[in-house]
């Protein structure tokens, strides 16, 4: 393993933040939600994460665990530059906190199932009197409407739910996970927080906050190009395409004569001609052969076979060298073993070290995306339960030592 | 389905009056105009007059020569042709940057340089300007020049490693456009900061975005886990058992498929009550995730036994009784006939001009409460605005533009 580059996803670690000033509340548990508070916590936002007094957020045991029981790899990654306050949502006096905390804040992001937060004394109308400016980000496997949207959601149903699932795989076989499991929770988010500055915008403007809502699997869906406007036209089920694709040829992932695997997406002519250069087969990709996209496409085997023949001829990295002085659409199919061995990888800063308490240095994803004048940055890791509660409700709520005491005994916080 | 043209609700739509330039191709920066454009700001759309955006020839045609997704995903943008390497084209596309709040474009690095409408200059032209660049790779690194379509982003970003069966070749990670569209989120959620900071303080930059580290931004532990252990993990095939079991998609006996995932021993519990196998969750069998994790081969032997004695209905409904997080794994053709998607209006059928054809797009996310997101138009015909857009943002007259177009600058 080689050395990767230091501290978080800024250099300028003073500089100005975009989302400084704006505070959060993050009642949610594991990643559907919470990772919209994750990256604005990046860009600035005071995130302070909501946790039962017992055991905090399931996501701390979830993933690869640690020398700390409280904190998994998951948590200290996606965890990061959040605060944590305990805080019992479930006992009267846990509600009437949260609802002080909520006067004080721009965003609240919850992942309850729908009517969990009502039941709790903590619906829209509660939340909107005691802060008519609130932006409240709701994120469920299935959207806070709709026959299913009590039903159990995690982002791998909702997914499988929202069509992707069924899309991953060989033609005929058994469906695989599309290369990351909560790739759901992270999509969702994405859309989450994206609605959540809107709506903070419209707020800051009119004084009027309001609730997004974010199904899984509508996010999921969201992104699958066209796939509903062909079924609807034309009666048409996209099927899995293997490691190909059905718009291009060849376009999908080869195996190398060191057993390693690359990606070649010939999406134009002009691309595949470039790559018949880099065979050093330039006929290929004359008029009469396959110049033409709709005739690689009528003889797809024919033409995978070349290149599968080709790749196969040859070791990782001359194949790559020959496609990339061609200017080919080409790169390796990195395991994350690859990654930190890459040059570009350690160039752009994509991975962070950071010191996590009592276990040293971790590794983790650097900031996504990269802006020029008021980047993000990662200040800490993960924290421990209930870091802040002390500071939070004494600084945020001007609670008294005693008071805070009384929470403790009766095991409110 | 849902059906009828959306209805618009333009006084409530949150980004009204940001005006938007798109000149990027595709999907990866053109998504973020779109998603800014359906909360209501001004997306023109620059193209070249020659055939425009390879989007328009991108998926299935349409009668009108374009296809259904430049159609659904070009919604509620406005198209102008121009020539960005005329020097006619260039000065009127600086004159409209400086009426502008957003550019969003993805051409490989330096390209803008070289016509000499690169940041530095734009950022003359208008200080306050935010701009998104996105590209395969990044404005920097060794890589930066390279060519990046989402399949090779998909592979540098680590994803495509991960899919697939076991020791098998790596597939396409459910779509070959999945990065383009999460870098366009990124990019998106890039942009609004940038709006609030140029709001608060005047002043406007960039953000560079590369579909790669939005791929890779995604992987949740794998960078930490080879970090601290040297963990390389491998493809998953169709169950990812390494913290939990079962969790993976099992066929039924009617040839379709269901996704079960039990992260926790409770819902594993609910599972054995749906299977009518209560025993299976007792704690000398498989009741706690250690067991099942150590015996995942004969757990998923049982659960995939229980899934093919039924049929796909059988099974979730069994599994919905007992609160089983379970679910069918949908198909397009799934997807039209299921309620969820009826109930929450993700599809609406929309009268494409010119064409005679109805075309059924998604509709947008996420859900805001009081200013939602609309579709007030789908994807326009090449050019279909030039000259209103020249009339209106920069008071061009018929003789300017009739200019333009003998010089072949629009």
């Amino acid at each position: 393993m080689s050395a990767t580059a230091t501290n978080s996803g800024s250099t300028d670690s003073g500089s100005a933040r975009p989302l400084d000033g704006v505070r959060v509340i993050d009642v949610g548990n594991f990643l559907a939600g919470p990772y919209a508070g994750t990256i604005m916590a990046e860009f600035g936002a005071e995130v302070i994460k909501i946790e039962h007094p017992q055991g905090g957020d399931p996501m701390r045991r979830f993933g690869t665990t640690t020398a700390r029981p409280d904190a998994t790899l998951k948590w200290l990654s996606e965890s990061r530059n959040k605060k944590s306050v305990t805080c019992d949502l479930r006992q009267p006096e846990g509600v009437a906190l949260l609802l002080k905390l909520v006067a004080k804040s721009d965003i609240l992001i919850e992942n309850f199932r729908p009517e969990a937060m009502e039941s709790w004394g903590l619906g829209w109308d509660v939340l909107r009197a005691a802060n008519p400016r609130l932006v409240m980000l709701r994120v469920t496997g299935y959207g806070q409407t709709g026959p299913y949207r009590r039903r159990a959601g995690f982002a791998h149903i909702a997914q499988a739910f929202g069509g992707l699932n069924y899309l991953a795989g060989f033609p005929g076989e058994t469906p695989v996970l599309p290369g990351t499991v909560p790739l759901g929770d992270y999509v969702a988010s994405l859309f989450g927080a994206i609605g959540t500055l809107i709506a903070l915008r419209h707020a800051e403007q009119t004084g009027r906050g309001q609730i997004v809502d974010v199904g899984i699997y509508e996010a999921i869906f969201r992104i699958l190009e066209e796939i509903a406007a062909a079924y609807g036209l034309h009666g048409v089920v996209r099927e899995r395409e293997g490691s190909g694709s059905f718009v291009a040829c060849p376009h999908g992932h080869f195996r190398t004569r060191d057993d390693r695997w690359i990606a070649i997406a010939c999406t134009t002519d002009k691309m595949f001609e470039r790559l018949a250069a880099a065979m050093e087969r330039p006929e290929l990709a004359s008029a009469e052969l396959y110049g033409d996209q709709r005739k690689r496409l009528a003889a797809r085997e024919t033409v995978d076979a070349i290149v599968i023949d080709w790749v196969a001829s040859l070791d990782r990295k001359e194949i790559l060298d020959r496609c990339l002085a061609m200017e080919v659409p080409a790169g390796k199919v990195n395991s994350i073993a690859d990654i930190f061995e890459d040059e570009h990888f350690l160039a752009r800063s994509n991975l962070s070290v950071l010191q996590a308490e009592g276990l040293g240095e971790v590794v983790v994803p650097g900031v996504v995306p990269r802006l020029s004048k008021t980047p993000g940055r990662i200040t800490h890791l993960g924290p421990t339960l209930g870091d802040a509660t002390v500071t939070v409700l004494t600084e945020l709520l001007k609670l008294n030592a005693a008071e805070i005491a009384a929470l403790r005994e009766q095991r409110i916080i | 389905m849902t059906a009828s043209a959306n209805n618009t609700h333009d006084e409530r739509l949150p980004l009204k009056g940001i005006r938007v330039i798109d000149i990027a191709t595709v999907i990866a920066a053109p998504y973020c105009a779109t998603l800014l454009g359906e909360f209501g700001a001004d997306v023109l759309k620059l193209e070249h007059p020659d055939g425009g955006d390879a989007l328009r020839r991108f998926g299935t045609p349409s009668n009108r020569g374009d296809t259904l997704t430049w159609l659904s995903e070009s919604r509620n943008k406005r198209s102008m042709t121009i020539d960005l390497r005329t020097p006619e084209g260039a000065e009127v596309f600086k004159s409209m940057i400086a009426r502008t709040d957003v550019l969003c474009e993805n051409f490989r690095t330096g390209t803008l340089e070289r016509w000499n409408l690169g940041w530095d200059v734009l950022r003359q032209v208008n200080p306050r300007l935010v701009m998104l660049r996105v590209t395969g790779f990044g404005q920097t690194g060794p890589y930066k020049d390279r060519p990046g379509f989402a399949r090779v982003a998909h592979a540098m970003g680590g994803i495509a490693y991960l899919a697939g069966m076991p020791k098998g070749t790596p597939v396409t990670p459910g779509s070959t456009t999945l990065g383009d569209y999460m870098t366009g989120l990124y990019g998106c959620f890039g942009v609004l900061m940038a709006l609030r900071h140029r709001d608060l303080t005047g002043e406007g930059q960039f953000i560079d975005a590369a579909l790669y580290e939005s791929i890779f931004r995604c992987t949740e532990e794998l960078a930490p886990a080879y970090g601290m252990f040297g963990m390389v993990r491998e493809r998953q095939g169709s169950s990812h058992n390494d913290f939990a079991v079962p969790h993976g998609h099992f066929s039924t006996r009617d040839g379709k498929w269901v996704a079960i995932s039990c992260a926790t021993d409770m819902l594993f519990a609910r599972l054995a009550q749906a299977m009518s196998r209560p025993d299976l969750a007792a704690p000398h069998t498989y009741g706690e995730q250690e067991q099942r994790l150590a015996h995942r081969h004969d757990v998923n032997e049982i659960v995939r036994d229980w899934c093919g004695s039924l049929t796909r209905e059988e099974v979730l409904q069994r599994c919905y009784a007992t609160d089983t997080p379970a679910g069918p794994l949908n198909n397009i053709a799934d997807i039209f006939g299921d309620r969820q998607f009826h109930a929450r209006r993700n599809m609406v059928a929309i009268d494409a001009p010119d064409t005679g054809e109805q075309i059924i797009v998604p509709t947008p996310v996420p859900r805001l409460s009081e200013t939602p997101g609309s579709i007030r138009s789908l994807g326009p015909k090449l050019g279909e605005h030039t000259e209103e857009i020249l009339r209106e943002l920069l008071g061009m007259s018929d003789a300017e533009i009739a200019e333009l177009r003998v010089r072949k600058a629009i």
